[in-house]
């Protein structure tokens, strides 16, 4: 018979409710400035709803009539260098944060809309109907509202993907020396998905002043908790990582305040992370101005018993006992609210001249379709002035190292010379710099600044962004292997890669990601992909990819200056080769968009990059083709030097693509679609490509060999493009 | 079925031609390749051939008429088919008729072109996109070239044989090609009511419009600079004399000078450059324009590679060229390229005279008479054979001392003529 006894985690787990004396003692003008903020949510929301009712919210209008108690009471006493982000549910939550930093927290019952509130409303309306004079031009619409400079980082419509974001800020407020803290919204469906519950953990173990905000309307579209959870009371997800854990009713907006000022004083304490679980139903349905009954999975029973706990039916009521307010003042904020909605909507919107009956976007305040792609990337203005050299051109004294050591010594270089730059990722402070010694050294100089990670990609990378995004950073994210990518494709290409141009073009999104391919290394068909093709799909993202020591250090420069994420792609088989680089200089930066020339050539083009430029090189000596070998360096669509590619193929006329990797996801396939439509005039016969199998490299060294691209297969590939020069 | 014939675009970016002539009649039957009409833009008359082949139903169009580029100019079909419509705008592309066809045609595979069974098969030939531009450019019919890359595939090495061929060859680099020209502000044409009496009117032709308008823009937008040179012509005149008792094919003056012009340009290859914009464009090779007065107007045909041609092969492929450009056989690209033009009006007596360059050229040679002169030689008189060339230079391109070097090198190898034989 086993012994058992009964263990508790060790995080408290509390729910808080107000009491009659903290409703007597609250400061008056926090509970009139919640009403008001309530008031002119609520009216705002009613105003969406009605625009979408006429066809002219473009996309979901996902109202949070109901939840606002919550948010109001959370952000109310938040400073403006506190964050906050959000979900597709997240007006509430923005204009909470938006009106909270205009006015300070403190609204005038009788002078409710000042002219920064009117700005706030009209900003934020118009980004919700798309329109030029949004926060975000338009771009982001209801689901991404983004206010840097009101502490409000974005709101996300994939749930749970802001999540880890959120724990990027709150690591730089912390570093930095800060007390300040963020606050990370999501609802009950999100508290599930595995973005949250790896920052929950990462967040935890490094003490971040980050508040898990649970906003548990109990559907997650039609699905209820109870159906979704075994354990409903999802603030119990906290102290399993260890996280104090608070739940309170979300529709007492003094309870809430209440509860965010005790986790508050936590995080600005050093604490670390809360939960905060608030209890709070949005009267509608997921989105549209029907409510969830009216589609069949609750009943209006439940709906009524709900609105019967309505956050401004509540706030009235104990301003009225107390005598803040006289009956009319408490009207009075509800009518300003009203008409201040009316009067910005009026602004965005006219009676359309086909249909009498109708309402209009006003159509001179569209944006510019030709605005359409502007801000995908920055405009790298930033490498002007500084120091450019070209590895080829260098002429002055080099020394010898392994490939490897340089890639160590250019980031501590720059670690040492710059405080913004941070390394993360899985060991990497530890093996002597990570399983290939790639970050060597940098944990015992900057012990602080090279951040070992728990084995959780979409947490760590979502962090590097929401760094990237504060701009106090500039982060070095590591995945061990490529495929890791797949892990994290949330954060890297739907939040990291499109942080910039969705909330509007401007954000600087300065993230360097490195990773290694290990094709040759027995890890199998999990661990051995290029990720340059799937990075050249991706917008917002710029590739760089080095075949030598030199190089490296150069690009490397390069894109730790750069303000946009950059992928930066190494092999284990040129970590050991030995390399010159220029002596005594690890500051220069390799131009922008420009490639190589490794060999002169008339038969052919041959474009390749990293460790298969050698390949190519090796591969032309051994069949003595008179091939023209480019090595790319830069590989995303905004920055390949096509003067060189294109120069170069005017003369040849023929066109090899060599790579390693798999077919499928192979990186030449987009690169010879575009070459064929450029050039097409220009080529005696199509775009050939050397490229890996079908099949992702097997464990068995035989299989693994066959399905990557080496030597031989490039060599095929030299002498096909010859035969189809014809002449024989 | 009766295909409509249009009119074609004869150089890229011609907006309109003429026809000069027709060369068939209605009833008469073509092949594909048979010379339908003389068709004259504003650089060239050409030979029109058809395309298909057929019965000529209906003459659209009569001589002389300037047309736009894509309007219909004649009707081909079977004997006896009536012509879609009398309309004169027929419909540009009329569909098949669905008439039944007899059961032993193939097929139709839809295009207006196999009209008959002598349409060409049904197979793609296949063309690298290279060798379809480089065909273009060249005037190449690549019918019946055959190709040595996969699956016959027309490939660069086959058409560089091809164009290796050529008893002329042609620039291994594309010559340089005009920019788009601006359409300079039209002499002002005086509206036909208002012309005086006395004066008779006469339409200009295609040739005028484009003489007035590319010199006009010669003069008025290239910086000209002239410099003279004054030849003694005795030697010279000795050797032409030796060299025509000796052979054939009779070497003219100007096919010494011709030669001269090259050497000069070979010796001084900065003058050897036309001007490109934002570069200037170094053709690898010597081609010198000739003017040749035709009716009408003139043309300057080029003679390719002159540094590493003979004399006599000069002779001939400009006695060739000027026969042509009389008869308006030239093709377009025998009239383009080349950085230099020699004009010479030395048969009509004329002392000397200077020329306007013809663009995109950098430089033009106008060439006088030879005659008895008295000249100073070591103190003493004496008489001399002299010729004064003047030479027009574009200053952007060539700046003045280096237009000297090149007359200093031309009157050399004009008064030292050995050197233009060997």
């Amino acid at each position: 018979m086993t012994r058992t006894r009964r263990i508790q985690p060790g995080a408290p787990w509390l729910e808080i409710s107000s009491t009659a004396a903290d409703w007597k003692a609250a400061d008056p003008t926090l509970l009139v400035s919640m009403l008001g903020q309530l008031q002119l949510i609520r009216a705002f929301e009613e105003t969406v709803l009605d625009l979408a009712g006429q066809g002219l919210v473009h996309g979901p209008a996902h109202s949070s009539i109901g939840q606002e108690g919550g948010a109001v009471g959370s952000v109310i006493g938040l400073r403006s260098t506190d964050a906050v982000n959000g979900s597709h549910r997240g007006h509430h939550q923005f204009l909470a944060k938006a009106l909270t930093h205009v006015t300070g927290g403190a609204h005038a019952a009788d002078d409710l809309v000042t002219a920064p509130v009117r700005d706030v409303l009209q900003k934020t309306l118009a980004e919700i109907l798309g329109l030029a004079q949004g926060y975000c031009r338009g771009r982001g619409g209801s689901m991404h509202l983004q206010w840097l400079e009101a502490g409000a980082l974005g709101t996300n419509a994939i749930v749970g993907g802001g999540v880890p974001m959120a724990a990027g800020n709150a690591w730089a407020q912390r570093h930095a020396g800060t007390s300040d803290l963020t606050v990370t919204y999501f609802g009950d469906g999100a508290v599930n998905i595995g973005s949250t519950l790896e920052t929950m953990n990462l967040a935890a173990a490094w003490s971040l002043p980050l508040c898990f905000f649970i906003e548990n309307n109990r559907y997650a579209v039609s699905t209820t908790v109870e159906e979704a959870t075994a354990e409903p009371r999802l603030s119990g997800r906290g102290p399993g990582f260890g996280i104090p854990s608070y739940r309170v009713d979300g529709m007492d907006p003094l309870a809430v305040h209440l509860t965010m000022a005790l986790a508050a004083e936590r995080m600005r304490a050093g604490e670390g992370p809360v939960v905060v679980e608030a209890e709070v139903y949005r009267y509608f349905h997921q989105n549209g101005p029907y409510p969830g009954s009216a589609f069949g999975y609750r009943s209006k029973a439940e709906e009524a018993g709900w609105r019967d706990r309505d956050p401004i039916a509540l706030l009235e009521a104990r301003i009225a006992e107390r005598g803040l307010l006289t009956e009319q003042q408490l009207t009075g904020l509800r009518g300003q609210s009203q008409a201040v909605m009316r009067e910005v909507a009026g602004a965005l919107t006219e009676s359309d001249p086909d249909r009498a009956d109708r309402r209009r976007i006003r159509p001179e305040l569209w944006p510019d379709p030709s605005f359409v792609d502007v801000g995908v990337r920055g405009d790298a203005s930033e490498l002007a002035g500084q120091r450019m050299l070209d590895p080829v051109e260098h002429s002055g004294a080099t020394r010898s190292v392994k490939f490897v050591e340089a890639v160590a010594s250019v980031v501590g270089t720059r670690m040492k010379e710059d405080d913004r730059v941070v390394v993360l990722g899985e060991d990497v402070h530890r093996l002597g710099g990570g399983t290939n010694g790639a970050t060597k050294g940098l944990a015992d100089t900057h012990p602080d600044r090279v951040l070992g990670t728990p084995i959780s990609e979409n947490a760590f990378a979502g962090l590097g962004g929401g760094l990237a995004l504060d701009g106090r950073y500039r982060p070095v994210v590591e995945f061990m292997y490529p495929d890791f990518l797949w892990v994290a494709a949330d954060q890297v290409f739907n939040q990291i890669g499109k942080a910039r141009h969705m909330f509007g073009g401007s954000n600087p999104v300065p993230l360097v990601l490195r990773t290694k391919i290990a094709m040759g290394s027995g890890y199998g068909s999990q661990h051995l992909m290029d990720p340059a093709g799937i990075f050249a799909t991706a917008p917002g993202w710029r590739i760089v990819a080095p075949s030598t020591a030199a190089d490296y250090v150069g690009l490397m420069n390069s894109a730790l200056t750069l303000d946009d994420p950059v992928l930066v792609i190494e092999h284990v088989d040129l970590y050991g080769r030995r390399d010159e680089i220029p002596e005594g200089d690890l500051d220069y930066h390799l131009p922008l968009g420009k490639a190589a020339i490794r060999r002169r050539g008339q038969e052919m083009t041959v474009l390749s990059y990293l460790s298969m430029v050698q390949v190519a090189l090796d591969a032309v000596e051994q069949t003595g083709v008179d091939a023209e070998v480019v090595d790319l360096r830069w590989l995303d669509r905004a920055s390949l030097d096509w003067d060189t590619i294109g120069e170069s193929i005017e003369r040849t006329n023929n066109v090899l693509i060599v790579e390693q990797g798999v077919l499928g996801t192979s990186y030449g396939g987009w690169l010879a679609d575009e070459i064929q439509r450029r050039f097409f005039d220009w080529l005696d016969q199509p775009v050939e490509r050397v490229t890996g199998r079908e099949a992702s490299p097997s464990i068995s060294k035989v299989l693994e060999r066959a399905a990557y691209a080496g030597v031989e297969e490039t060599a095929e590939g030299l002498l096909r493009v010859r035969a189809a020069r014809g002449g024989a | 079925m009766a295909t409509v014939v249009t009119m074609p675009e004869i150089l890229a970016g011609s907006a309109e031609a003429a026809i000069q002539s027709w060369t068939v009649a209605p009833g008469q039957s073509v092949a594909v390749g048979d010379v339908l009409a003389e068709v004259e833009t504003d650089k060239a008359v050409v030979e029109f051939t058809a395309e298909v082949a057929g019965t000529v139903l209906k003459l659209l169009v009569g001589d002389g008429e300037t047309l736009a580029v894509g309007t219909p100019v004649l009707v081909v079909g079977t004997e006896g088919e009536e012509v879609p419509g009398t309309d004169p705008q027929p419909e540009p592309d009329p569909q098949p008729e669905p008439r039944p066809e007899p059961a032993t045609v193939a097929p139709a595979t839809g295009g207006a072109s196999s009209t008959n069974g002598s349409g060409p098969a049904r197979g793609r030939r296949f063309v690298s996109p290279l060798v379809r531009r480089l065909a273009q450019e060249h005037g190449i019919d690549l019918d019946g070239v055959s190709g040595s890359g996969p699956r016959g595939r027309v490939v660069r090495k086959d058409i560089d044989a091809l164009l290796a061929e050529r008893t002329t060859p042609a620039p291994t680099a594309p010559a340089p090609q005009a920019r788009p020209e601006p359409e300079p502000a039209e002499a002002t044409a005086p509206a036909e009511a208002t012309v005086p009496d006395g004066v008779t009117r006469e339409a200009l032709s295609p040739m005028r419009r484009a003489i007035a308008r590319r010199l006009t823009e010669s003069k008025s937008t290239v910086p000209h600079f002239y410099l003279k040179g004054e030849c003694r012509m005795d030697a010279l005149m000795r050797l032409r004399a030796e060299v025509n008792a000796q052979q054939p094919v009779k070497v003219s003056l100007n096919d010494f000078v011709v030669k001269a012009v090259a050497g000069a340009l070979l010796a001084v290859p900065e003058a050897n450059a036309v001007w490109g914009g934002d570069a200037l464009l170094k053709p690898e090779q010597v081609d010198v324009g000739l003017a040749v007065a035709i009716d009408g107007g003139l043309v300057t045909p080029v003679l390719r590679d002159v540094a590493r041609t003979s004399v006599t092969g000069v002779s001939t492929a400009a006695r060739d060229l000027a026969e042509r450009a009389r008869e308006g056989r030239l093709k377009q690209r025998e009239i383009e390229g080349g950085s230099f033009t020699v004009s010479n009006l030395g048969m009509f007596g004329v002392t000397e005279f200077t020329a306007i360059i013809n663009p995109p050229q950098s430089a033009i040679l106008a060439v006088g008479t030879v005659a008895e002169r008295p000249v100073v030689v070591d103190g003493a008189l004496e008489v001399a054979r002299m010729m004064t060339v003047t030479l027009s230079a574009d200053h952007r391109v060539i700046d003045g001392a280096v237009a000297a070097r090149w007359m200093q090198e031309f009157v050399r190898r004009v008064e030292a003529p050995l050197g233009i034989l060997v």
